[in-house]
């Protein structure tokens, strides 16, 4: 199994999960985060921590959400490792909670 | 992962982290019954569990007897290949509803919260304990670490109630250095504990071979450099997952012992039953190898070789003796005599502590001893060496004979006696050696089963559930009045 970040993360990327995972499953985006689902190992250590509540376990997935299962697989296998807590995004609080903001992801 | 920020390695423990690489690995892991539920699962592995399994496990989900809920369920293809010819495994890493029928049991058994002066580390007897992950590659149902594993709310001798947190780096490091710091300025022993320097640490969880190799060089460099002196890793991986154990993490160790090469690396490891680690032919019997001993797993095999050829590390084995795993004495020879062959040590075998659910599990402790003491005929002195334990809360307590000859003279003794000696005992060990001696109760699984018939107690080990048993009258007698 796996875990998966939601939409709730784009544009807000604050990257606190990153600093308790302990595999380095995270993959960074322009303003997004994708978990890879072979690595992690559902140590849940990220649910919590994150700010926005992004990060479901892939059993609990909002059904409005069930695409970023695969987008996390997808954008995981493209983008590059993200090993250190760095600064959330510039905006972070204009969009915190936003709705709908798949549209804003940047591949 | 950045660890606690205020941290900083040393220049030589950067070059060290420098040169570590880490390596993807494809563990298959299932977490979960939903996916065995929604037969979401590869077409092999349905047959884990049987329609009628899933059915009674579905009728308990999300109910006070829910089995996710006590302990996570979750098992690795590797460790399923194996199973798949194994009952014992299968009873390992199998969830029941059996496990929730008596939840009995106590919420932090052996009391550890009492020994935590920092988050996520137990310093009760001489050596420290770091819990640094809290997961496995797959989870034994009847692990006595379940209060972690599920994130459970513990209550601290402070009052507070949380669920046990993992260490972090800087706070262990400061512990360590200002015990011994302390221990040093008082000619060697810990003014309030009587302890000497702080020299060894178990890195422990769940399982620290989840972590990457980065994660746990950063903790060996920085327990090497905070002066520990001998660090021991509690994995499960070599049964699980044993390609974990591949090139990378033995260049990481040996890059660490180049740079660290007083620091003892001291594996100890959990096998449970010689089906984990043995082939077996068509007819389900273990292989001869012609070069002598059994034939094991080629890369379990493989893993145990590459540990036991760097002399700077050492590989012990314990394992708790589990109904339907292992309470088996020619399944426990054949272990503990392949195990020695190939440079592990058996250290221990443990009867089941009193963990929530311990009731589906644990096997009476004289009849655990029993199967050992029948497994080690035949073994050779130097075969022989794991004794059996059962942690109670004053410590690790060996459970040294069970005799069947009356005792003439003494009340109590008419069937024999259990003698159990104190192996472990806190802070500079006041107890070790002392003993404990009871009348016989072929059925008691706990201490607790003893209260009736305690002979002789220099310990204490009986008192508190003594004690228990007394309120609990009281209590009884209360309400029957009322």
């Amino acid at each position: 199994m796996t875990f998966v970040v939601g939409e709730n993360c784009i544009r807000c990327k604050h990257t606190d999960c990153v600093a308790v995972c302990p595999v380095n499953c995270f993959y960074e985006g322009q303003n997004f985060l994708a978990i890879h689902p072979d690595e992690c190992i559902d140590c849940a250590l990220c649910v919590p921590v994150c700010p926005e509540k992004a990060i479901y376990s892939e059993d609990k997935v909002p059904e409005d959400q069930l695409a970023f299962v695969e987008l996390n697989r997808e954008l995981s296998a493209q983008w590059r490792p993200i090993l250190k807590k760095k600064s959330a995004m510039e905006d972070a609080q204009r969009w915190s909670g936003v709705p709908e903001k798949l549209q804003y992801l940047e591949r | 992962m950045s660890f606690a920020s205020e941290y900083k390695p040393s220049p030589k423990a950067e070059a060290f982290l420098a040169s570590v690489d880490n390596a993807k690995y494809d563990r298959q892991i299932i977490t979960g019954l939903q996916k065995f539920f929604d037969g979401k699962i590869p077409d092999d592995m349905r047959a884990l569990y049987s329609s009628g399994e899933l059915q009674a496990l579905r009728e308990v989900s999300g109910t006070f007897n829910d089995v996710e809920a006590r302990m996570p369920v979750k098992v690795t293809r590797h460790y399923f290949e194996q199973a798949k010819n194994s009952v014992p495994l299968q009873t390992l890493i199998k969830a029941s509803p059996a496990e929730t029928m008596d939840l009995d049991g106590a919420p932090d058994p052996g009391r550890q919260m009492d020994y935590s002066p920092v988050e996520g580390l137990i310093h009760k007897y001489e050596m420290g304990l770091i819990y640094v992950a809290s997961t496995c590659s797959a989870h034994c149902r009847f692990c006595y670490r379940e209060e972690l594993i599920a994130k459970k709310e513990v209550t601290r001798p402070d009052g507070t109630i949380a669920p046990k947190g993992l260490a972090q780096i800087g706070d262990i490091v400061a512990y360590i250095e200002k015990h011994n710091d302390i221990v040093s300025a008082n000619g060697g022993r810990h003014p309030e504990t009587g302890r000497e320097q702080l020299r060894e640490i178990l890195m422990s969880g769940g399982d620290p071979m989840v972590l990457s190799n980065s994660n746990i060089a950063a903790w060996l460099s920085a327990l090497a450099e905070a002066g520990i002196e001998q660090i021991r890793i509690g994995t499960k991986e070599l049964a699980f997952f044993p390609d974990r154990f591949d090139a990378t993490f033995f260049d990481m160790l040996d890059n660490f012992h180049v740079a660290y090469p007083g620091v003892k690396l001291r594996m100890m490891v959990h096998f449970n039953h010689p089906d984990e680690f043995l082939q077996k032919d068509v007819h389900g019997r273990y292989i001869d190898n012609i070069e002598g001993g059994l034939t094991w797993l080629e890369n379990t095999g493989r893993a145990v070789t590459n540990l036991g050829k760097r002399e700077w590390l050492t590989i012990d084995n314990q394992a708790p003796i589990i109904k339907g795993i292992n309470n088996d004495p020619d399944a426990l020879r054949i272990m503990q005599r392949e195990l020695r062959r190939n440079r592990v040590e058996n250290h221990y075998f443990f009867c089941g502590r009193d963990i929530v659910g311990h009731k589906a599990f644990n096997v009476p402790i004289e009849e655990a001893w029993r199967v050992l003491n029948e497994s080690q005929k035949g073994l050779s002195g130097v075969e022989g060496h794991a004794r059996l334990s059962i942690t109670h809360y004053k410590g690790k307590t060996e459970v040294v004979a069970v005799t069947s000859d009356p005792l003439k003279g003494v009340p109590g003794g008419e069937h024999g006696v259990i003698i159990f000696k104190l192996l472990r005992s806190a802070k500079d060990a006041p107890l070790k050696g002392k003993v404990a001696i009871a009348g016989r109760n072929p059925n008691a699984i706990w201490f607790s089963g003893y209260t009736d018939r305690v002979i002789f107690d220099e310990l204490g080990l009986f008192d508190e559930y003594i004690e228990l048993e007394l309120k609990a009258r009281e209590s009884h007698k209360t309400a029957a009045v009322a």
